[in-house]
């Protein structure tokens, strides 16, 4: 189980990672497409709230897995 | 003698915590009534306040709505959480009420737009922060409260009162604006009715803080300041130390987040989809999602009360499971119930109804159709163009593309289909009360007494208000994307359904692999 744990620590990590680029990429494309107000405030937020929550949190999470830092949690 | 000395002693400490469940669980389900009669009418706020021609207002009144619900909560945890953690619970969550019930009644005095101008936006989008920052530490505090008052091993079933108040202070919200709406009617609602809902939060509040002032402190709390272990700096304890911190980290990703997308989805979501993708008329939709919530509701205390023995993971996750698997399926159903190009109309009873009427300088048009069709469904459309006299105006407005007609949408289900809605989100509530029942206790059994408040608040906001509160925003849109051109109907209409399957499938597994099952005892450290 531990094993299982740390290698999905990996996978966290990567996610909150690769959440970021993509995000940002995706919303260059769409305001590029279209740079109305409606598409600028819902990338704010995604981009100013919901992206960072994600990432912050997914790495720090995967960091902690895979040094084993949930071994102990059954 | 000592059996009838020890049965008084239990009679009187279960007494004592149902006043501790009732007093708080009122003062909490009135923070949430405070909090949703403002989205609940988000529309007719909108329209007195935040004028669409005025863009700042526009904003501000995007801002109200999402700022409020997102960015604020987590702050009001933090603020109120520390404050909880170091002067007590109890004068903590009176102070959130008071906040909460003053705000939400100075709401229903402010004046329109057409009044005061930009001063009306700006005070509404104050006010509204400020009811954000309440709630953000009303819960925490709450759920705490009543966690370290219940006796070990019925903390589930105790803390699940809390839980209920969240759906039923939106139950009370619909229901208040539903009575309110129906006996005023819509047009003097829509003018100064509104306002009642509003004003009618100082009587609920000024009740629920004679009934907290009573209480007292947490005993765990009040033993804890005892012996001075008190945390000199609980927003420190909580987030720079490891110990801690992986905790938050856990109870977020493998509890709220999930829990929160399942939250919103089976509640608003569900209310959205109905009133949006299938055009179900208002009242008989909110009718729908209010008789679903009422008969779901006793689920959060048998879910919870179920955690104090089987333990509060397996219910969580067996929540989130259920809900990613079934939720296509479910709004498939609503959605074909409700489509009408599925229906057989009975045209010979198709009317349409033109008027027409000049208003200042436009002339308006309003043209009503009604169909009925074969299973006893109804549909109503009204089209309503409003024409410039002025032909320079019109050629204008009409070369700038802006003579749409506004289009309204009603249709209003036969009584078989209504009871199956009806069933279809209560189906989706129980999913709700699966995962949300438990929560409270399990959020303040994985901290410790002395940062409890703070530590367990800031994951539920994160979880509940970013990852829930977004659901409307990101479902919206992910349907949007797949309307091939304006004004077509979209490809997929359950495409929204993809960002709340996503986040609960990686709550699921998070929390499968790295959530205890096993409840500890909550001693003070």
């Amino acid at each position: 189980m531990s094993a299982i744990k740390k290698l999905f620590g990996i996978v966290w990590s990567l996610m909150g990672i690769g959440i970021v680029p993509l995000v940002i990429m995706q919303a260059m494309k769409e305001i590029a497409a279209k740079p109305s107000e409606e598409n600028w405030i819902f990338w704010s937020i995604v981009i100013v709230v919901l992206m960072p929550i994600i990432a912050f949190s997914l790495i720090t999470f995967g960091v902690f897995a895979l040094k084993g830092e949930y071994d102990t949690i059954e | 003698m000592a059996q009838n000395v020890t049965n008084v002693s239990q009679t009187e400490e279960v007494s004592s915590t149902r006043r501790v469940i009732a007093a708080s669980s009122v003062g909490t389900l009135i923070e949430w009534y405070d909090f949703y009669i403002f989205g609940t009418l988000a529309k007719i706020i909108s329209e007195q306040f935040f004028p669409k021609d005025n863009p700042t207002a526009a904003l501000l009144a995007t801002l109200a709505t999402f700022a409020a619900g997102f960015v604020i909560r987590p702050f009001g945890a933090l603020f109120f959480g520390r404050l909880g953690d170091l002067i007590g619970r109890k004068y903590t969550f009176l102070v959130t009420l008071v906040i909460m019930g003053g705000s939400t009644f100075a709401i229903g005095l402010v004046p329109g737009y057409k009044t005061i101008g930009f001063f009306a936006p700006a005070i509404v989008f104050v006010l509204r922060l400020l009811q954000g920052l309440a709630l953000g530490g009303e819960y925490g505090g709450a759920a705490t409260y009543v966690a370290e008052h219940s006796p070990a091993g019925q903390r589930g079933f105790w803390t699940s009162f809390i839980q209920t108040t969240a759906t039923l202070g939106l139950f009370l919200a619909l229901g208040v604006i539903l009575i309110v709406r129906q006996t005023l009617g819509v047009e003097t609602f829509s003018d100064w009715g509104w306002r009642i809902p509003f004003l009618l939060s100082a009587l609920l509040v000024g009740v629920s803080v004679f009934i907290r002032m009573k209480m007292s402190e947490s005993p765990m709390f009040v033993k804890m300041k005892k012996e001075g272990k008190i945390s000199a700096n609980p927003l420190a304890e909580s987030f720079k130390q490891k110990d801690n911190l992986k905790m938050v980290l856990i109870a977020l990703l493998g509890a709220t987040a999930g829990q929160g997308v399942v939250w919103y989805t089976g509640q608003f979501y569900a209310l959205s989809f109905l009133q949006n993708a299938c055009n179900v008329e208002f009242v008989q939709s909110n009718m729908i999602i209010s008789i679903a919530l009422l008969i779901g509701t006793p689920f959060f205390i048998i879910f919870g009360a179920l955690s104090d023995k089987i333990g509060r993971k397996y219910i969580m996750m067996a929540g989130m499971l259920v809900a990613v698997i079934a939720y296509r399926p479910i709004y498939t159903m609503m959605y074909n119930e409700a489509d009408l190009k599925q229906k057989t109309e009975m045209v010979e009873k198709t009317t349409v109804e033109i008027k027409e009427a000049v208003k200042g300088t436009d002339n308006i048009i309003t043209t009503v159709t009604k169909k009925t069709f074969a299973d006893g469904t109804s549909y109503k459309e009204t089209k309503k163009e409003t024409i410039p006299l002025d032909e320079v105006k019109k050629a204008e407005l009409a070369a700038a593309g802006k003579l749409k007609p506004e289009t309204k949408k009603e249709t209003t289900l036969p009584q078989s289909i209504y009871i199956k809605m009806v069933g279809l989100v209560l189906i989706q509530v129980i999913f709700v009360t699966m995962v949300y029942g438990p929560i409270a206790a399990f959020l303040v059994e994985i901290f410790p007494t002395r940062i409890r408040y703070t530590s367990m608040s800031l994951p539920y906001h994160i979880g509940n208000g970013v990852f829930g509160g977004l659901v409307p925003l990101i479902s919206t849109r992910l349907v949007e994307a797949t309307r091939p051109a304006p004004g077509l109907p979209p490809a997929d209409p359950l495409a929204g359904l993809w960002y709340p399957i996503l986040i609960a499938s990686v709550s699921f597994v998070i929390g499968m692999l790295y959530i205890s099952n096993k409840t500890n005892n909550m001693d003070v450290e």
